[in-house]
Formats: C-alpha cells, sequence, structure tokens
C-alpha cells in the first residue's frame, strides 16, 4: 500500500535523510523517531508530496494524491478568516467529494465551533481541524506528524480513536517522540 | 469549474472579512489621483499626460494589492493545505479570475474619480472603457502569473519585482497607448490597435498561466 525505497532528501548540499526503506501494508502503524532535526517532517512532507525527493522513490496508492494522502502537521497553517466548516466546504470542493463537513467536526469534537473563524481557535482547536481535513477524503494513507503535540486529554483520546478506525482501511505514519502515540505502533522506524 | 468558483469564493470572503486588498488599491489611487489634481490645479493635462497618470496610478494600485492573492498563501503557510487538497491550475484561475474581479473595480474607481478631477475631456468613451478594462484585465493576469511563478523561493518578494517587470512594461505601453487616443490625442486605429494589444497580452497569460502553476508548485 505504501513502500518507500531508498527514499533520500537533502536541501543544499546536506543530506537531510538517507536510504529510507520500508513498506506497509494495510492496518499497519508506522511511528517515525528521532531527535529534533533528524528529518521526521521532512520524511512525512516527501510522502505527501510537499517535497520532493533528491533520491528514491515513494509508491502510493493509485488515485490523485489529494485522495489518497491525508497529512496534518504543526506547521501546516489555516485560513485564520475562514471558519471551520468552510475549511472542510472549501477541501471537499477541492478534493472533488461530496461532504459537508458535520459528521467529521462531530468527530474530532468541533461541533459547537464550526462556524467560528479559525483565527479565534486556539492550538488545541486548529489541530483537531487539521485532522479532520486530514481524515476527510477518507485517504489509504494518513500521515500525522505530532499529532497529539498541542492536544489535551480529551483531543489525544480523539486521535487514538481515529488512527484506530484508519487502520481498517489504510495505514499509518505518525512522526512523533511522544510516547502516547506509540502505543498503536505496529512497527518504528528511528531516525539518525 | 467547481474548484475555480470554490476558490473565487474563499478569496471574496477573505476581502470582505479583512477588506484589505480593495482598501488598499482603492485607497491609493484615490490619494494618488487627488494629489495630482491637486499638483495640476487649475492645469488641463494633455492626452498623453493624463493617459500616462492613470496607467502608472492603476500599475501601482495592482502592484500593492494584487500579489497577496498568491503570496499571502506563502507568507501565512497555508500553501501547503492549497497543494495537498488542489490542482495548480484550478487555484490560478480561480485567483485570477478574483484578482480582475477585484482590478476592474479599482479601475472603475480611479477613471471615475480621475475624470471628475483632472478635467480631462473623453474622445472616445469607448476606447476609454475599452482600453481602461483591458489594461485591469491584463495587470490582474500579468501580476498573477507573477505571483504564480515565485510562490515558494525563499527570495520571493525580490524575485516578484524582477518577474515583474518585463511582464509589466508592455502592457502599461499599450494601456497608455489606448488611452491617450481615448483622451483626444492621436489616431483612433492606434488607440483600437492597442487594445488589441491589451487583449491578447491577457489572454496569452491567462493561458500559459495554469501552466506554470503546474509546472512550478509540484517541486519544492
Amino acid at each position: 500500500m505504501l513502500a518507500v525505497r531508498d527514499l533520500g532528501r537533502k536541501f543544499g548540499p546536506r543530506w537531510v535523510l538517507r536510504h529510507i526503506e520500508f513498506s506497509l501494508e494495510p492496518g499497519e502503524v508506522l511511528v517515525v523517531r528521532g531527535r529534533n532535526g533528524a528529518g521526521k517532517s521532512t520524511l512525512l512532507r516527501l510522502l505527501a508530496g510537499l517535497l520532493s525527493p533528491s533520491e528514491g522513490t515513494v509508491a502510493l496508492p493509485p488515485g490523485p494524491l489529494r485522495t489518497a494522502v491525508g497529512y496534518a502537521a504543526l506547521d501546516l497553517a489555516l485560513y485564520p478568516g475562514l471558519t471551520a466548516r468552510e475549511h472542510l466546504q472549501f477541501s471537499a470542493t477541492m478534493r472533488q467529494i461530496e461532504d459537508s463537513g458535520d459528521v467529521l467536526l462531530g468527530q474530532v469534537g468541533l461541533a459547537n465551533a464550526a462556524d467560528r473563524p479559525v483565527g479565534q481557535f486556539s492550538s488545541g482547536m486548529r489541530a483537531r481541524l487539521k485532522l479532520a481535513l486530514a481524515l476527510q477524503a477518507s485517504p489509504p494513507v494518513l500521515l500525522l506528524d505530532e499529532p497529539t503535540a498541542s492536544l489535551d486529554e480529551e483531543g489525544r483520546a480523539i486521535v487514538d480513536t481515529l488512527v484506530d478506525r484508519q487502520r481498517d482501511r489504510g495505514v499509518v505514519v505518525l512522526a512523533t517522540n511522544d510516547p502516547h502515540d506509540c502505543r498503536q505502533a505496529t512497527g518504528v522506524l528511528q531516525l539518525e | 469549474m467547481k474548484e475555480v468558483a470554490a476558490v473565487f469564493q474563499k478569496e471574496w470572503r477573505a476581502e470582505v472579512r479583512s477588506r484589505h486588498g480593495l482598501f488598499t488599491a482603492g485607497l491609493f489611487s484615490v490619494l494618488a489621483v487627488v494629489a495630482m489634481s491637486f499638483a495640476g490645479y487649475g492645469l488641463r493635462p494633455s492626452g498623453s499626460l493624463a493617459a500616462g497618470m492613470l496607467c502608472v496610478t492603476l500599475l501601482f494600485s495592482a502592484i500593492l494589492a494584487l500579489p497577496r492573492t498568491f503570496l499571502i498563501e506563502d507568507e501565512q503557510g497555508t500553501f501547503d493545505l492549497l497543494r495537498l487538497i488542489g490542482e495548480p491550475g484550478p487555484v490560478f484561475v480561480g485567483k485570477t479570475l478574483y484578482n480582475i474581479v477585484q482590478m476592474l473595480v479599482t479601475g472603475a474607481l480611479l477613471g471615475t474619480v480621475f475624470l471628475a478631477l483632472s478635467g480631462v475631456e473623453v474622445r472616445s468613451g469607448p476606447l476609454l472603457v475599452a482600453g481602461l478594462g483591458l489594461q485591469c484585465v491584463a495587470l490582474a493576469a500579468a501580476v498573477s502569473l507573477c505571483g504564480a511563478l515565485v510562490i515558494g523561493a525563499s527570495n520571493r518578494w525580490v524575485l516578484a519585482g524582477a518577474v515583474a517587470m518585463p511582464l509589466l512594461l508592455p502592457q502599461v505601453f499599450l494601456g497608455v497607448g489606448a488611452l491617450r487616443v481615448a483622451l483626444g490625442e492621436g489616431m483612433s486605429a492606434g488607440g483600437w490597435q492597442s487594445v488589441a494589444g491589451l487583449a491578447g497580452f491577457a489572454v496569452a497569460a491567462l493561458a500559459s498561466g495554469p501552466l506554470i502553476a503546474s509546472a512550478v508548485w509540484r517541486e519544492e
């Protein structure tokens, strides 16, 4: 379902990642660990198609990237002037899928804040909305970069539930150093 | 088509809530025209001079307001989200259409205030409307193209200036060529020829934009 072969990325002359290899089958959850600057976020950006590899390949399930991959990261920004519902409606139209966003907003605990501008959201609420956006197209590959970093206990439980559900339809790659996030791991990739 | 409309709607909502682009462009245009009228109080500018003043004010209004449509995505970090959920072509077209509407509103406001304050005589109304309108469209398309080219670059604002120069200069000349005739100088055929040039420029920028965006946005 997701196969990475000899993947590498350099910025200028410096290699941030090199010789990364793994493959995941449906139901697997890979946790990517490593110190700050080890390349965890770079690896997820490569898998999401936001960066192009300097060497190696990433094989994703067939179909457009926007529906094959769901990506949520701390540094992924949202539109401060749009509401949570407008984000999901905009995303659904762009991805060419039918979704009002109501179900997802309920799942991530944002039903009561659906019509508030995201500029008024806390960092935890923004993290929840990013999770909803990542899951919107029911992607077979879900990429989460530090998904629980700004979440409270309730938010962490939501991530656990959604990751568990994702295992029924595909794979999850989690970049984190938080022991809590590693509980559902079926494999660990340690970056040096 | 739905994707283009969604991008347009997103830009419109952001503008309605922030009032940044139209407010900046409109305020600059009115201030510039009022200042020029004050400086030339009691004098009636020639057709060529009036056309030049109008085109230069329009150019600066566009440069002030329009790059934000593209470069703001990079500045506020939402470009990644846009690339994750959308295709470059519809995003470019939606944003450019929004820029065109914004520029047409600015152009209409600027033209009205300018004509009212400068006392310039209009020889050909249709040529004035066509020249001003098409220059707005060509400016919006060129500035959008410029934004699409430099988005993602680390030195994007410097690069935007460098890329804008060859894209904007020819159409300013064409705009002056059309408007000077509309405002009483030169041959009518020359004016319409400039209008045709502006239309060609706009079509070329609009047609090549989605292709350029597709080529540039997937790489980082």
